[in-house]
């Protein structure tokens, strides 16, 4: 069984040791020891603050095997994307050229820097081992986010995105950035995001990045063809994310073009389908009900402890509780009576 | 015997026989009666001082005296850009900087301007390929500053003149393939035929609004900025001589440059003199001279080897006749070649 909890001092070593083999593309992993335990540090402190308006909180989720007690997989999320900044990323604009006299009509593609995403809240530092062969839990890891964000609303804005790494070769090359920031930046992408700590809220980006449209047909055609393209990395995200409701298009990096997935709250599937349930003992043997099974992402409803499991249980849709087995309540930290929110993965 | 003269209506079908020899390129000589009687006629205006000196389009013709035929034309706008929008981009910079990085990039930019709306032009400078000889093709570019100098009241303080933009041999603009095209989905040659049917502002309605980096271009449309056409490099050379300059407004099409000068700086303005016209049996042995008659509707100019000495230029019979003038009229001179200046020649 996996669990996804809030990071612990206790997981800083297992972190660096995850952080130690990420590949190139994945820039949202801190990766030294210091960054790592200051953004564990962040984290508890922004589970323990008391918010009233969503600020600078970032919260650091893992995903932890319970039979071993391993840390397989970490995930993110920040209150507002901004945070004591503003967060920069390229709308997506189409210009309509249209000249009456001479019947011509046609629309071009340009991209705008905005600002628009910066309150958004960001989901971030999607990671998975094994990420191949993941089953359920790449999708429990990825929405028990949500599912505390359905939990906790005040801490966190009415709209979500997420970036997603962008295309770049073997040699850490993106085509995007060799059309687009590299003539602000002057310098290789992987050093522009070492320098930058992978952030997009930094001042010296709106005094390096062009202020004016970047008209698309202007660019080379290798760096056209990777706007909004994900990182093969990413491909597991981008599916679980498109199926949970976010949309790509509107919006792509600043620095390598790939896409940023969005959506209001209530586009969301884990906003609109979770449900609150009390909490009774699954029954076992041959008193069990012969209802099919469905499977739920199930998330302690508490703020402070939070822990979310995915569980194996008959249809909850129809009633006021959850049946769940004797290890999904020690798991969850639960008791019978208790309120938990679930959610049909 | 030459002579560079304002035009008249009686010369039009002549007019219309040199236009034919213009070819493509030059948007506002087109061998078109209706288009080119309409000028005509506004020029005659313009001389006769019938409509406001900002609606003026001043056309000089060069006429061969001894068979009547015209060997070229020029001309001068009052003001560009006041019935349709005068379209130009302006070189810029935009400095990106950032201390916390230590990166500073200069960029040059190009911003879709107006500026100069309301400047005198300079346009449609053609010769007769049968008559570019000597100092035939200087004469008819620099008679327009001596007419300028002549009268500088009619005109804005701001001069220009667009020069033609560079052109491959096959007659295709690397920057219009690296712009424009983008915008217009149309071919260059398209693009020249839309201009010179007085629809250039219609086009430039499909340019961008916003300013461009030049960086963003390819490297060859990059590299053509402010370039003029091959063959338009001597004409360029003229107009610097007498005082004009590029400033970084390029033509949105092809980029060729936008030479501009204020009328007070022209040399024309500094170095004309007036001269009361003298006769006399020859022409002294000197450099060529500019002489003009001061008179608006019957503008006429030679090119002549006299020497103004204290106030008087001693003149032909045949000069004087050319000119139109007597004994004791007035005329305006100015050396046609730059003066050989040990100290400018240095710099």
């Amino acid at each position: 069984m996996f669990v996804v909890r809030p990071v612990e001092l206790t997981d800083i070593d297992a972190l660096e040791t995850m952080a130690a083999v990420t590949m190139p593309g994945v820039h949202t992993l801190p990766k030294t020891r210091e960054k790592i335990a200051a953004s564990v540090e962040r984290s508890i402190a922004s589970f323990a603050a008391h918010v009233d308006i969503p600020s600078e909180e970032s919260y650091l989720f893992v995903l932890e095997q319970t039979a071993t007690r391993a840390i397989v997989g970490t995930a993110a999320i920040f209150a507002s994307a901004g945070s004591n900044g503003t967060y920069f990323s390229f709308r997506n604009d189409v210009i309509q050229q249209v000249s009456r006299d001479l019947n011509i009509s046609h629309s071009v593609h340009a991209l705008t820097l905005c600002s628009e995403l910066t309150a958004y809240s960001q989901l971030s530092g999607f990671y998975l081992q094994n990420r191949s062969t993941a089953g359920l839990e790449a999708g429990l890891l990825s929405r028990a986010r949500l599912l505390f964000a359905v939990l906790a609303p005040h801490r966190f804005g009415d709209r979500f995105f997420v970036p997603l790494a962008g295309v770049t070769d073997k040699n850490g090359q993106s085509p995007f950035w060799e059309a687009l920031g590299r003539k602000f930046f002057k310098m290789d992408f992987l050093d522009a995001e070492r320098v930058i700590g992978g952030a997009r809220n930094r001042t010296l980006i709106v005094e390096l990045m062009p202020h004016y449209p970047v008209y698309v047909p202007l660019l080379p055609g290798d760096a056209q063809a990777v706007m909004g393209q994900i990182h093969s990395d990413g491909e597991l995200a981008f599916s679980l994310l498109t199926e949970e409701g976010f949309e790509a298009d509107d919006y792509i990096d600043i620095f390598d073009g790939g896409p940023i997935l969005q959506a209001h709250k209530h586009a969301l599937r884990t906003f609109g389908g979770s449900m609150v349930r009390s909490v009774v003992p699954a029954e076992t043997g041959r008193s069990r009900s012969p209802d099919p099974m469905v499977t739920y992402a199930v998330a302690a409803s508490s703020e402070q402890n939070f822990r979310a499991i995915t569980v194996a249980c008959p249809a909850a849709e129809g009633g006021e509780t959850l049946s769940l087995p004797q290890d999904a309540q020690d798991a969850l930290m639960v008791a019978p009576g208790d309120h938990v929110i679930c959610v049909r993965i | 015997m030459l002579v560079v003269r304002a035009i008249h209506a009686s010369d039009l079908d002549a007019l219309i026989e040199l236009a034919h020899q213009v070819g493509s390129g030059m948007t506002t000589l087109k061998p078109d009666r209706k288009m080119l009687g309409d000028r005509v006629a506004i020029a005659v205006a313009s001389f006769a001082g019938a409509i406001p000196p900002e609606q003026r389009d001043y056309m000089f013709v060069m006429e061969d005296t001894t068979c009547g035929r015209l060997a070229g034309v020029c001309a001068i706008k009052g003001a560009v850009g006041l019935d349709e929008p005068f379209y130009n981009y302006r070189i810029g910079t935009l400095v990106h900087s950032s201390r916390e990085l230590d990166v500073f990039t200069r960029m040059d930019t190009l911003y879709l301007s107006n500026d100069l709306t309301g400047a005198t032009e300079l346009c449609s400078l053609f010769l007769h390929p049968d008559y570019r000889s000597g100092n035939n093709g200087k004469w008819l570019s620099k008679s327009r500053f001596l007419f300028i100098a002549q009268f500088p009241k009619l005109f804005t303080e701001k001069l220009i003149a667009e020069m033609r933009g560079y052109q491959e041999e096959d007659g295709s603009s690397p920057f219009y393939e690296g712009l424009g095209r983008h915008f217009f989905k149309m071919d260059f040659n398209h693009v020249d035929h839309l201009t010179a049917m007085g629809k250039k502002s219609f086009i430039a309605e499909l340019m961008p609004r916003q300013p461009m980096y030049v960086a963003y271009l390819p490297d060859d449309a990059q590299a053509v900025i402010g370039k003029v056409h091959t063959s338009t490099a001597p004409a360029r050379r003229l107009l610097e001589q007498e005082g004009m300059h590029f400033e970084g407004y390029v033509d949105i099409f092809d980029a060729g440059p936008v030479l501009q000068a204020r009328v007070s700086e022209l040399r024309a303005m500094r170095d004309s003199t007036l001269a009361i016209v003298d006769r006399c049996a020859a022409s002294l042995d000197t450099e060529p001279l500019l002489v003009s008659s001061t008179s608006l509707d019957d503008f006429r100019m030679i090119v002549s080897y006299a020497n103004p000495v204290d106030g008087k230029l001693c003149l032909t019979d045949a000069e004087m006749a050319l000119l139109n003038c007597a004994s004791g009229d007035q005329v305006r001179t100015l050396p046609l070649n730059v003066r050989k200046n040990v100290h400018v020649e240095a710099l």
